[in-house]
């Protein structure tokens, strides 16, 4: 390019100021959405791949074989003591443990809750975490703490922790713990939630030695170093033996049912759940298709305005410029345009971040020497593609027919043919966004107001009812006080409660006449008026009561003779034909267990995870583990002040949480919420781009026609026949735009969908009602230009060139 | 059937005004074949824009037939030209994208009135100027003399009572311009009405009567000896 070319580019961007608006604007905005949801994604694949020597690390989990059962598939917890068991297999071995983190911290007789995670005393050298004060040996005397340094300032804000005490309570109630180191912080981006590590209690007893090495007790998460893909088979090919030799405790033939698989650390985050996995690669497309509609809306309004400078290219022609030259400098405007444009996109991202971060719950912020020579690559490529093609068409321009004719050239039919294309490829990926938006917010919502198979309002739950710290007899008390308050109708306490809380048990329920050990069955122990407090409807039989003496498991769990209620979903997993049908059969072999009740299922979980065939037990005493839900009328309010006074008086010092039905599953509604607003955000802001690409096109074609029109007119078109005609152009390409997009949106989101267990059908009104905004949008964008172009005078038209 | 009434036309821009048309009185009658003649800048074209609604008067009565066309709405000009006019163009104003049938089937396109068989009717347009031959072509490909040959049959297909024609030969060389002055005087002579600006005498000289143009005004008017 030369001074003359940066000249015209200059002022050709100054005169148009509109033009260079919506180009460049538009192309920041595709820029910027790009740069956000691509620092999304990065921050999301980015977990633990700061820990060194990741790619060495594996965690070990266990995947059960276990079909038609709740507990099928993998599960990233092991037992604690597994790598003992392993090391004692292979002295060799390094490896390491955590458990999952929980507790609180107990400071002037009050708690507050902190994450508190008993780890392997190698745990700090195994992940090679820095210490910022302190002994890297802390974790090997038993009442020790570690805690990070944000944990650090909050609880010795002024002075030396190292030495000082801190009383916790996990496992054992109240403790008094040592500080004998203090850890870095960690990034955000690690699977780790631990803000204090205290060591893992061994346990003498032999029956508890026992328990903790049942290979189907999941207590813990193990880690070990392989170094090569040999020492990875070589781990694995071990398994199976190790599993007969130590998996008596889950049934016979062990190594059928369980296996070990190994994943590398790094890949646990995205590894977990496959709705996050989905969200990551989703809104990557998102941002990716955003670019590229920005990109395809600059070629194609740089392809519409070069037939305006047609002119300029002749003259330079004229006067010397071959092909080649021409085409440099109107690649050479692409890229300078693509630059003004990232920069735009940068400062446009940087000014939303702090709206993106609170939409999406996120802590982004933007890495500049990262972005940076991105934003040069991409101003270079992406500048060199967009420009090419319209480069081409004016580069082909022949000088003499363009000076000659009266009339600029547009690209001809092809032209034509190819800007209508980039509509409907525009508009057809807009339409798709705005069918997946439509989807996303239906689902969530839907989740929202969802039937979970009890009544979710005036319910509340105490999750700390099952804290170590609070015996039999002080839980007792407090299910005495919450009855009195007067707001409180019913309370019941249960293995489970909305949220996914308590124990997560199942057993094998063996099946009159039908060999083997049976499905098997989520297990969940519960109080006095469950089914009552939790309002779950009764489908056939009855639910339990004191009447009936052989309702109560209490004493008779072990050797069976008591009945059960099951859930509807049970119903043909035990081989029933119908819920009445299941009355009165006795199932469970030789801990035979009367049904008396089928009730409806019940989602206490995310509406992405299935219900499983359940059975329920009551006990008249309190389950052990079990979380009291009380249910109460109106304002929650005073209940919590009522419950939290009862809490102090009984519980003292333990930390109290509690909290509605619509709190508790927040959580699972979050991350689909999340992901559907960020998509809306980035659907928007393509749609207007999409918007703003068929504005410029639209007023470049109007202005292109002008004398058509003039033509039109002097033949007795009427200003609604001149309006009809420019709108009916744009018409077209957004109609067979729709066809790209159905069949694009059918498939992501039935795909989508398919994650939950509970969803609303794909109706025909989401693809209908998208393709009507979507003609809604092109008509009032174009209708404008139309309108006013076909006021124009036909005289004045007719002089137009 | 025509009759202009002291019909002016004010151009003003933000410094200068500019009268392009002064007292203009003017008689037109049916099947007339009038042509309209003077230098550069006289007015002749606004006059004729002006008779052919694409332009309006800024004072004055324009009678076509008994209605006041200076006073009607812009949609009903729109009817009134799709029915009564024709027009042909010095730089024909072919559409670039449509065919040279479908220019010509554009002269009904707006055409509410026209019932049967439009393409027989574009048809007996193609072969009265003998153009049929190039019905499938775009304009680009076709010379100027038959650009304006497709021009004159989209201005005739509708059977308008009058033909406006400006400047018509004057992008045609010698023997293309008779051939167009040809047809124009056929068409009159078949009965319709044309009115037409020229710069060449001779062509002038086709027509029945002929006026000449200064500066917004008319300045002569004279019938041809027969």
């Amino acid at each position: 390019m030369n001074r003359f070319a940066l000249l015209s580019l200059y002022r050709s961007l100054t005169r148009h100021k509109l033009y260079a608006a919506l180009n460049i604007g538009g192309l920041a905005i595709g820029i910027a959405v790009f740069i956000v949801l691509g620092l999304y994604v990065r921050f999301e694949t980015s977990y633990d791949r700061w820990i060194p020597d990741h790619e060495n690390l594996y965690m070990v989990q266990s995947d059960f074989n276990l079909p038609g059962s709740p507990f099928d598939g993998v599960s990233y917890q092991t037992p604690w003591a597994l790598l003992d068991m392993l090391k004692e297999t292979d002295p060799e071995l390094v490896g390491t443990n955590i458990m999952p983190a929980y507790g609180s911290v107990i400071r002037d007789g009050a708690g507050t809750a902190e994450n508190i995670a008993p780890a392997d005393p190698g745990f700090l050298d195994f992940f090679r975490l820095e210490l910022a004060a302190g002994s890297r040996d802390a974790l090997k005397s038993p009442r020790n703490a570690v805690l990070t340094e944000a944990a650090a300032e909050r609880y010795f804000p002024s002075g030396d922790p190292i030495g000082q005490t801190i009383t916790l309570s996990h496992d054992e109630g109240p403790t008094n713990y040592t500080v004998g180191a203090v850890v870095r912080d960690l990034p955000a981006n690690t699977q780790f939630d631990f803000s204090i590590l205290i060591p893992i209690v061994q346990s003498t007893s032999p029956t508890i030695i026992a328990e903790e090495r049942n290979l189907g007790a999941l207590t813990a998460l193990t880690y070990v170093r392989l170094e090569t893909a040999a020492d990875v088979q070589g781990f694995l090919e071990k398994m199976p033996a190790f599993i007969r030799q130590h998996g008596d405790g889950i049934g016979e033939n062990p190594d059928e049912m369980l296996s070990y698989v190994v994943e590398p650390i790094a890949d646990f985050h995205l590894g977990t759940a496959d709705s996050l996995r989905q969200t990551v690669a989703t809104l990557g497309i998102v941002g990716l298709v955003t670019l590229l509609i920005a990109l395809t809306n600059y070629i194609n309004l740089a392809t519409a305005r070069a037939g305006l400078r047609a002119r300029e290219v002749a003259m330079r022609k004229v006067l010397g410029a071959d092909r080649s030259k021409v085409m440099r400098q109107f690649m050479g405007e692409a890229i300078l345009t693509v630059a003004i444009a990232s920069l735009g996109g940068l400062i446009l991202a940087e000014l939303g971040l702090p709206f993106v971060n609170a939409t999406g719950g996120l802590s982004l912020d933007i890495p500049y020497a990262l972005v940076v020579p991105a934003l040069v690559v991409l101003a270079i490529v992406a500048g060199a593609l967009a420009g090419f093609y319209p480069a081409m068409v004016v580069s082909r321009f022949q000088p003499a027919a363009v000076l000659a004719s009266s009339r600029s050239p547009g690209g001809g039919r092809g032209g034509a043919r190819v800007r209508e294309a980039l509509v409907v490829f525009q508009f057809g990926l807009s339409i798709a966004f705005m069918i997946g938006t439509a989807v996303m917010m239906a689902q969530t919502s839907y989740i929202r107001n969802a039937d979970l198979g009890f009544e979710r309002e005036g319910l509340l739950v105490l999750s700390t009812f099952n804290d170590p710290g609070l015996d039999d007899a002080a839980k007792g008390t407090l299910m005495a006080r919450f009855r009195e308050i007067p707001q409180v109708t019913s309370v019941t306490a249960a293995t489970m409660a909305v949220g996914g809380s308590g124990s997560n048990t199942g057993e094998n329920m063996e099946l009159p006449g039908v060999p083997g050990p049976g499905p098997s069955v989520r297990k969940i122990d519960i109080g006095d008026k469950f089914f009552e407090t939790y309002g779950i409807r009764t489908v056939a039989g009855r639910v339990f009561s004191s009447e009936f003496g052989r309702d109560d498991a209490t004493e008779t769990e072990d050797e069976g003779n008591f009945n059960i209620v099951i859930n509807r979903n049970a119903v043909p997993v035990m081989g029933f034909d119908s819920p009445e049908d299941a009355i009165g059969k006795v199932v469970g072999g030789d801990r035979p267990r009367t049904i008396v009740g089928v009730v409806d299922n019940v989602r206490y979980t995310s509406a992405r995870a299935e219900i499983g065939p359940t059975f329920y037990v009551y006990k008249s005493e309190l389950p052990d583990f079990a979380i009291a839900t009380l249910r109460f009328t109106g304002d929650p309010r005073p209940v919590k002040e009522a419950v939290r006074a009862a809490w102090q008086e009984s519980a003292g010092a333990l930390p109290l949480g509690m909290e509605t039905t619509d709190e508790r599953l927040e959580t699972f509604y979050e991350d689909d919420e999340r992901t559907a607003r960020l998509f809306a955000i980035g659907a928007g802001l393509a749609v207007l781009i999409g918007m703003v690409g068929l504005w410029g096109l639209a007023s470049f074609n109007t202005a292109r026609r002008v004398k058509e029109i003039g033509i039109r007119k002097s033949l007795g078109a009427s200003a609604t026949d001149i309006v009809k005609l420019l709108v009916g152009q744009f018409m077209r390409p957004v109609l067979i735009a729709n066809l790209i997009a159905w069949p694009l949106a059918y498939f992501a989101m039935r795909t989508w969908l398919a994650g939950f267990d509970d969803r609303i059908t794909l109706s025909p009104l989401f693809f209908i009602g998208a393709s009507l905004v979507a003609i809604a949008i092109a008509v009032l964008t174009v209708l404008g230009q139309s309108l006013r172009a076909s006021r124009t005078a036909p005289a004045w038209a007719l002089r137009h060139d | 059937m025509i009759k202009l009434e002291n019909i002016e036309r004010r151009y003003a821009s933000d410094e200068v005004e500019t009268t392009a048309l002064v007292d203009v009185n003017l008689e037109v009658a049916e099947g007339e074949f009038l042509a309209i003649m003077g230098p550069s800048g006289c007015g002749k074209s606004t006059l004729l824009n002006t008779l052919g609604t694409i332009d309006r008067p800024t004072s004055g009565h324009y009678w076509f037939g008994d209605q006041d066309l200076a006073a009607m709405g812009e949609q009903a000009l729109a009817k009134f030209r799709a029915a009564q006019l024709g027009f042909v163009f010095q730089s024909f104003n072919l559409i670039d994208e449509l065919t040279i049938e479908e220019n010509i089937a554009l002269g009904l396109a707006y055409r509410k009135d026209v019932s049967g068989n439009k393409a027989e009717r574009v048809a007996a347009a193609m072969d009265t100027v003998s153009i049929a031959h190039r019905a499938r072509h775009f304009p680009h490909q076709l010379s100027g003399g038959q650009q304006q040959r497709a021009a004159i049959a989209r201005a005739i297909v509708g059977q308008p009572r009058l033909i406006l024609a400006d400047e018509p030969t004057g992008n045609l060389d010698t023997a293309n311009g008779e051939q167009v002055m040809d047809i124009l005087t056929a068409l009159n002579a078949g009965g319709a009405t044309i009115v037409m600006v020229t710069h060449s005498p001779s062509h002038a000289d086709m027509a029945k009567r002929r006026i000449d143009m200064l500066d917004g005004r008319i300045v002569a008017s004279a019938m041809r000896a027969i």
